[in-house]
């Protein structure tokens, strides 16, 4: 139900508001972009861009493209559509043998695509020198070797539209008004640390009797990831052929717990005042202590009219591993293998992702809001945290978190998500839909679900991987 | 023999009546290649793609490339996904029968000459004309567990807090059926209501001469005679009743919880638009409309037993 949003099929699972229009503001002024230049000819070049975006990233991308036809003379038609109804329109476009000339590729995806060849390999037609100034594990996740994706061996088929993370805020507000230390974004709390500072935070504020103000409230369908992986569980084994949750500690205990903060603990919404007004709007009206927060989401939460409170980033509680974990996601832009102007659309694409003065724009330095983190890696570092130190870009506190989430370190990891790897994410809407919820409410323990649900899961990667093998033929 | 040259005979036409011929060629094409081109090549490729595994790679040879045989169907008849979202569109076909009495009962009510009667028929069409996402958002709202109207309503009667409405596998469904009854409400009123008024009068006033009562008015009267409308309510609700899916789409999380409110359509599109799988959302497709077939055939073929017209 995702209206519209920066990551892909995975996310359309999310409940309204997470992803949704982030509310910003933003204005793309005429000088923002008057320094983009491309120098070349491509009068000749005719070409198509077919993408899902917000208003304001569209008008971003759009005043991108005019500075790309004023100054290499091509012909660009852009259009854009919501994220949910991206796949079924690319759908269609496969079928019918008719794909535009650039399009979005998520990670999860381009396997499928370069099996079915429906996109190129970029390695001769952009300088690959650029990637490694980007993120290094987002170009990793372009490459494809025919086997496993993302393990960064063979060719590049995306030039990453972003790589952005999803950190935990916390309202320092509520914090204020409860007397409770602010978290330390060096140090992660535990998960008992977490449950204590929660039970401080969860309240009758009004006192009519009722909770109207909880430590956290967390959609499992894309926080759960969080619980898992710091503590060392996982769904499928290491060559994704096995639904592998039935009788793991691991994985029981990240379930149990995520459930016994709603059943046991009571800190956050029960399941029925979630389904009410889930944790997004919630957490905007204050109601919320720890909530997810996308880099995506930051424009919104910086803008006082959606969210008129003080926060900051933390890490996400730790457990078993000691390290904070949560998911990274991206989506990238790729060239049709159909494509008669490799050059041009490699040109075009190039501008979008790496482009010093398209990554201002987009990143909020030249619009004060930002959409994504840069893709630059040395200017994220350098003038872009330098930007939201004086100011310039408005962002919550502890912007590291951020960085720490999309680089990695002895605290903090940010991840993808099992279902980049297998071929569909039919195993994981298999577990959605056979009544996690019942954990949740306590009529039920993690166990049971698990060995439950395991077989119709482990029938589902059955399918995928099926429909992976007839591909690869 | 004879009849072939009495057929060559007759297309010797005067330039007159063959002109009228050509036109009225052209007038039926037009909804034959309509028919041709948006019915039957789509069922055609349809069924030939549910004997597949394509994923919608590499256009036809990449279909032909995955033939698969009946594969897909043998799958689907142990598919207990698949069975469950059957059963779930089958249950909401109750509200068929409910919105049909209540949509005579109040087109009965709107047939009397009192005031604001226009105004009332018109309020009862409103959810007829509004668009589908529009209401089902709406109604999630009504139907909201801590801030919906019917909640608000029931704490306000009795002091206790409401069932939670979309969050439970058997009330998800009473929901859903009483909103789409709510939806389709208008159609069989303003359908009824053209029928009762297409009764002739006399008919009743013979009744009234030969003492009968209202109830036995209604009912060798006033329902004999609008069967045909009864029957043309009940099939196309029927059809439509099987292809339900923006409700759920909009209405539910992930086919609500534990798949309780899915339906067929809405697993087909799941199948074909997350897991391109389009063969297999294809062979769910001809299973539909196979069943929305034969239950067709079954009332028209039924119709002669209850369906009266005045001759």
């Amino acid at each position: 139900m995702a209206l519209t949003g920066n990551w892909s099929e995975v996310f359309n699972t999310q409940p309204l508001g997470i992803n949704g229009p982030s509310g910003a503001q933003i204005e793309v002024k005429e000088e923002a972009t008057e320094n983009i230049k491309v120098d070349a000819d491509y009068s000749n070049a005719d070409l198509k861009v077919f993408i899902f975006a917000q208003d304001h990233e569209k008008a971003v991308y759009q005043s991108l493209i005019d500075r790309f036809t004023e100054s290499t003379g091509a012909k660009v038609t852009f259009e854009v559509t919501t994220s949910d109804e991206y796949n079924q329109k690319m759908l269609a476009n496969k079928a019918a043998g008719d794909m535009p000339d650039i399009f979005y590729v998520g990670p999860e995806a381009v396997a499928s695509y370069v099996d079915d060849g429906f996109v190129q390999p970029l390695d001769n037609l952009v300088d690959t020198s650029v990637v490694n100034d980007l993120w290094g594990s987002v170009g990793n996740a372009y490459r494809y070797d025919g086997k496993v994706a993302g393990t960064g061996e063979g060719s590049l088929y995306c030039l990453p539209k972003d790589f952005s993370t999803f950190a935990f805020a916390y309202n320092k507000d509520i914090f204020d008004a409860a007397g409770v230390a602010y978290p330390d974004p060096a140090n992660p709390y535990t998960w008992e640390e977490f449950v204590e500072v929660c039970k401080a935070l969860t309240k009758d504020t009004d006192g009519d009797g009722e909770i109207d103000q909880w430590g956290t409230a967390n959609a499992f369908q894309w926080a759960f990831d969080a619980f898992l992986y710091t503590n060392g569980g996982h769904f499928l084994n290491d060559d994704y052929t096995k639904v592998v949750i039935d009788g793991q500690q691991e994985f029981i205990d990240a379930f149990q717990f995520f459930a016994d903060l709603t059943c046991k603990y009571k800190v956050t919404p029960t399941v029925e005042q979630d389904t009410a007004l889930g944790g997004y709007q919630r957490w905007l009206d204050g109601q919320i202590g720890f909530y997810a927060c996308g880099t995506w989401d930051v424009g919104a939460f910086m803008d006082k009219n959606t969210f008129p409170y003080n926060w900051g980033l933390c890490g996400w509680p730790t457990g078993k591993t000691g390290v904070s974990m949560t998911r990274n996601g991206s989506v990238g832009f790729a060239i049709s293998s159909d494509t008669k102007y490799p050059e041009a659309a490699a040109a075009l694409i190039t501008l979008f992702s790496t482009d010093l003065e398209g990554q201002r724009v987009l990143s909020g330095e030249t619009t004060g809001a930002s959409l994504q983190i840069p893709n630059i890696m040395s200017y994220a570092k350098g003038d872009f945290k330098a930007k939201i130190a004086d100011g310039t870009i408005p962002y919550g506190d502890n912007v590291d978190v951020i960085f720490n989430y999309i680089e990695g370190t002895d605290k903090y990891q940010g991840i993808f998500v099992e279902t980049n790897y297998t071929y569909n994410a039919d195993w994981w809407s298999t577990f959605l839909g056979g009544g996690y919820e019942y954990v949740l409410t306590g009529e039920k323990t993690a166990a049971e679900y698990c060995a439950e649900i395991q077989p119709a899961m482990q029938e589902a990667l059955d399918a995928a991987n099926e429909l992976k093998a007839a591909a690869q033929q | 023999m004879n009849n072939v040259s009495g057929k060559r005979k007759k297309m010797k036409l005067s330039a007159m009546a063959k002109r009228e011929e050509k036109w009225a060629l052209i007038f039926v094409a037009a909804p034959v290649i309509g028919f041709l081109l948006f019915m039957a090549y789509p069922i055609i490729f349809a069924f030939f793609t549910s004997l597949t595994t394509w994923n919608g790679a590499k256009g036809l040879a990449g279909m032909l490339d995955r033939f698969c045989g009946f594969d897909n169907y043998i799958k689907l008849f142990g598919d207990a996904k698949f069975w469950k979202t059957l059963l779930t569109t089958t249950i909401y076909l109750i509200g068929i029968p409910i919105g049909m009495i209540l949509g005579l009962l109040l087109a009965m009510g709107m047939n009397r000459k009192i005031p604001g009667v226009r105004v009332l028929r018109t309020m009862y069409y409103v959810p007829v004309i509004s668009s589908l996402v529009a209401v089902s958002i709406l109604w999630a709202w009504v139907y909201n567990y801590d801030y919906g109207l019917l909640n608000v309503i029931i704490k306000s009667l009795t002091g206790l807090h409401g069932p939670n409405w979309l969050g439970d596998e058997v009330l998800i469904k009473v929901s859903m059926i009483i909103f789409m009854v709510w939806k389709g409400l208008g159609t069989s009123i303003i359908l009824y209501l053209a029928g009762l008024q297409n009764i002739p009068r006399s008919y009743y006033e013979a009744a009234m001469v030969d003492g009968a009562n209202g109830f036995q008015k209604f009912k060798n009267i006033t329902l004999p005679l609008l069967s045909p409308v009864t029957f043309y309510i009940m099939i196309t609700t029927l059809i439509g009743g099987f292809q339900v899916f923006v409700e759920v789409q909009v209405m539910t999380t992930n086919g609500g919880i534990g798949y309780s409110a899915a339906t067929m359509v809405y697993y087909l599109y799941q199948k074909a638009f997350e897991s391109y799988q389009l063969g297999y959302a294809s062979a769910i497709a001809i299973i539909l409309a196979l069943i929305i077939f034969v239950i067709t055939a079954i009332n028209f073929w039924g119709q002669d037993k209850w369906v009266k017209t005045i001759d």
